[in-house]
């Protein structure tokens, strides 16, 4: 089991509140692992302090390491790098409204480089088809990518990321909003996404992370409480605030 | 009984709040007739098309156009960046907030001081002697475009605030940079908004005649250059109206029908372009 990410003592504040607490981890490679928790647990935190998105709100701080195949992205690496390497896709599908659904998908090649048009188009194609959508939108890639339903929205916003060739993607309950026919295909998509990348999926719901993850990390008051595969989270967990959170007796 | 009274009181509502629309609507709409009135009495194809010397006022609806069009094109762009600088940098430290008065305060200055302004930097630089004033409609749009600036930037801050933040994170998430963001996802998103602004702007200082009477002043010729006194259909109805001759008075009205068409115009553009294209309905 090779290791993506590699998590060394991280510690988040907002002001002087401190939502992350020493969490240490080693995400692998190739694998979806699901951050699970109660609200407030600091599971959003931590997927936006492996994107460098948590530094952004006012009043945050982060101290500790994350490496990325061992190069730590708090060291001397640009954010904007980090970011193109570590993809995200939100709870709300925020495709974006003045582009095309063909552009939506190749819109930070298309913001950030000199591609030529064919390159994107082949591209924007090729990502639509690994989501699932092409058949869906092949007739309409250039109406506004906001006239597309909410399931379909978030798998461009998927194929968005992928379209960047990301080393990990970090997902931050992305079917929480959608109706479970949406739902089912996005857990389809997520499994189907290891092949290539490596996924971290927050979730509220604990059946989704027996469904579709390898690995899964309970959080509790900003404190990694158990990291394990999946199999032995929902088994036998070790921890009792595990085995009550997943049986559903808090949270 | 109780019900009666009630219903008559619905009534009386109803007819106050009628009539008081009606004194608002009738001054409005006498004006209109007044205008369309007496200003098609003036009207006909070479009253419109041929300079003040010959007895038309195309010179005049030309340099209104020149010098709105120059005033838009030092306006609109330093309000579309002031807009934006509000919108997505400035949201707090003590320079935002004194960009924040200082558009809040241009927007409250009257138009004759920014006239006055333009006077004296530009016409008094540029003029060899008191006696020998060098008039310029450069002057005049350096006046309107101060104006243009917190029309435009208020329209631009608004309508890039409103857009969810969702959407910036998504730009973040792709590790796009600050301003490819600001400019190419928040503001493209905005345009709209910005556009109307501009529009509205436009139709604004299209009626502002103190900044140009005394920075374009006038003339009778057709406009050879930017750099000198340029005719505009303010001034000339301005000019006209008080002159106590019937025949300019009448063509006073001709120019101010032409005025009102150029805002009519806009304010229908944007009505338009600003309609919702679905009609909401349940």
């Amino acid at each position: 089991m090779q290791t993506k990410l590699d998590v060394q003592d991280l510690n988040a504040w907002f002001y002087q509140k401190q939502a992350l607490k020493n969490v240490n981890v080693k995400i692998p490679e190739k694998m979806v692992t699901a951050v699970i928790g109660p609200s407030g647990c600091g599971k959003s935190t931590f997927i936006r302090c492996i994107n460098r998105m948590h530094e952004l709100v006012p009043g945050a701080k982060v101290s500790g390491k994350v490496l990325l195949d061992g190069a730590d992205i708090y060291g001397t690496m640009d954010p904007m790098d980090v970011r193109r390497k570590v993809g995200m896709v939100f709870q709300k599908p925020n495709p974006f409204p003045n582009m095309s659904v063909a552009d939506n998908v190749v819109a930070g090649l298309k913001l950030l480089g000199t591609y030529k048009k064919q390159e994107l188009s082949e591209l924007s194609d090729a990502n639509l088809k690994s989501v699932g959508l092409w058949e869906e939108v092949k007739d309409d890639l250039k109406k506004s990518g906001a006239s597309l339903s909410g399931g379909q929205q978030q798998r461009l916003c998927i194929a968005r990321a992928l379209a960047m060739n990301p080393e990990v993607i970090l997902m931050d309950e992305p079917s929480s909003a959608l109706d479970p026919a949406s739902t089912a295909k996005i857990e389809e998509l997520v499994k189907k996404l290891k092949n290539e990348t490596t996924v971290i999926i927050i979730t509220h719901n604990v059946q989704q992370a027996a469904r579709i993850s390898d690995m899964t990390a309970f959080f509790y008051l900003g404190e990694l409480i158990e990291f394990d595969q999946t199999a032995n989270i929902f088994e036998s967990p070790k921890n009792q605030l595990t085995e009550r959170y997943i049986t559903g007796r808090f949270g | 009984m109780h019900l009666l009274s009630r219903k008559r009181k619905e009534t009386f509502v109803k007819i106050l709040c009628f009539l008081v629309t009606a004194a608002v609507i009738i001054p409005l709409l006498w004006i209109i007739g007044d205008v369309i009135y007496n200003g098609l009495a003036a009207w006909n194809i070479s009253f419109l098309v041929s300079p003040v010397i010959q007895g038309g006022i195309g010179n005049a609806i030309l340099g209104t156009f020149i010098i709105n069009g120059m005033a838009c094109l030092f306006g609109i762009p330093l309000g579309v960046l002031t807009g934006m600088y509000l919108s997505e940098y400035g949201q707090e430290g003590w320079f935002a907030s004194m960009v924040r008065t200082t558009v809040e305060s241009l927007s409250g200055i009257p138009s004759l001081i920014l006239g006055l302004f333009a006077y004296a930097t530009i016409i008094i630089a540029l003029s060899q002697s008191a006696t020998d004033r060098h008039y310029t409609a450069i002057a005049s749009a350096l006046a309107l475009g101060l104006m243009m600036i917190p029309l435009v930037g208020k329209a631009t801050e608004e309508s890039m605030r409103v857009i969810s933040n969702d959407i910036r994170e998504a730009a973040i998430a792709l590790g796009v940079p600050k301003w490819i963001r600001t400019t190419r996802i928040v503001l493209a998103i905005a345009k709209g908004g910005v556009l109307t602004g501009s529009l509205l702007a436009f139709a604004r200082i299209s009626g502002e005649t103190a900044p140009l009477l005394f920075t374009a002043l006038f003339s009778n010729f057709w406009p050879t250059g930017i750099n000198q006194p340029m005719a505009s259909l303010q001034v000339l109805i301005y000019n006209y109206a008080l002159s106590g001759y019937p025949n300019l008075v009448t063509q006073a009205w001709g120019a101010a029908l032409f005025l009102a068409l150029i805002v009519v115009a806009i304010n229908i553009i944007v009505r338009v372009y600003t309609k919702p294209k679905y009609k909401e309905g349940f």
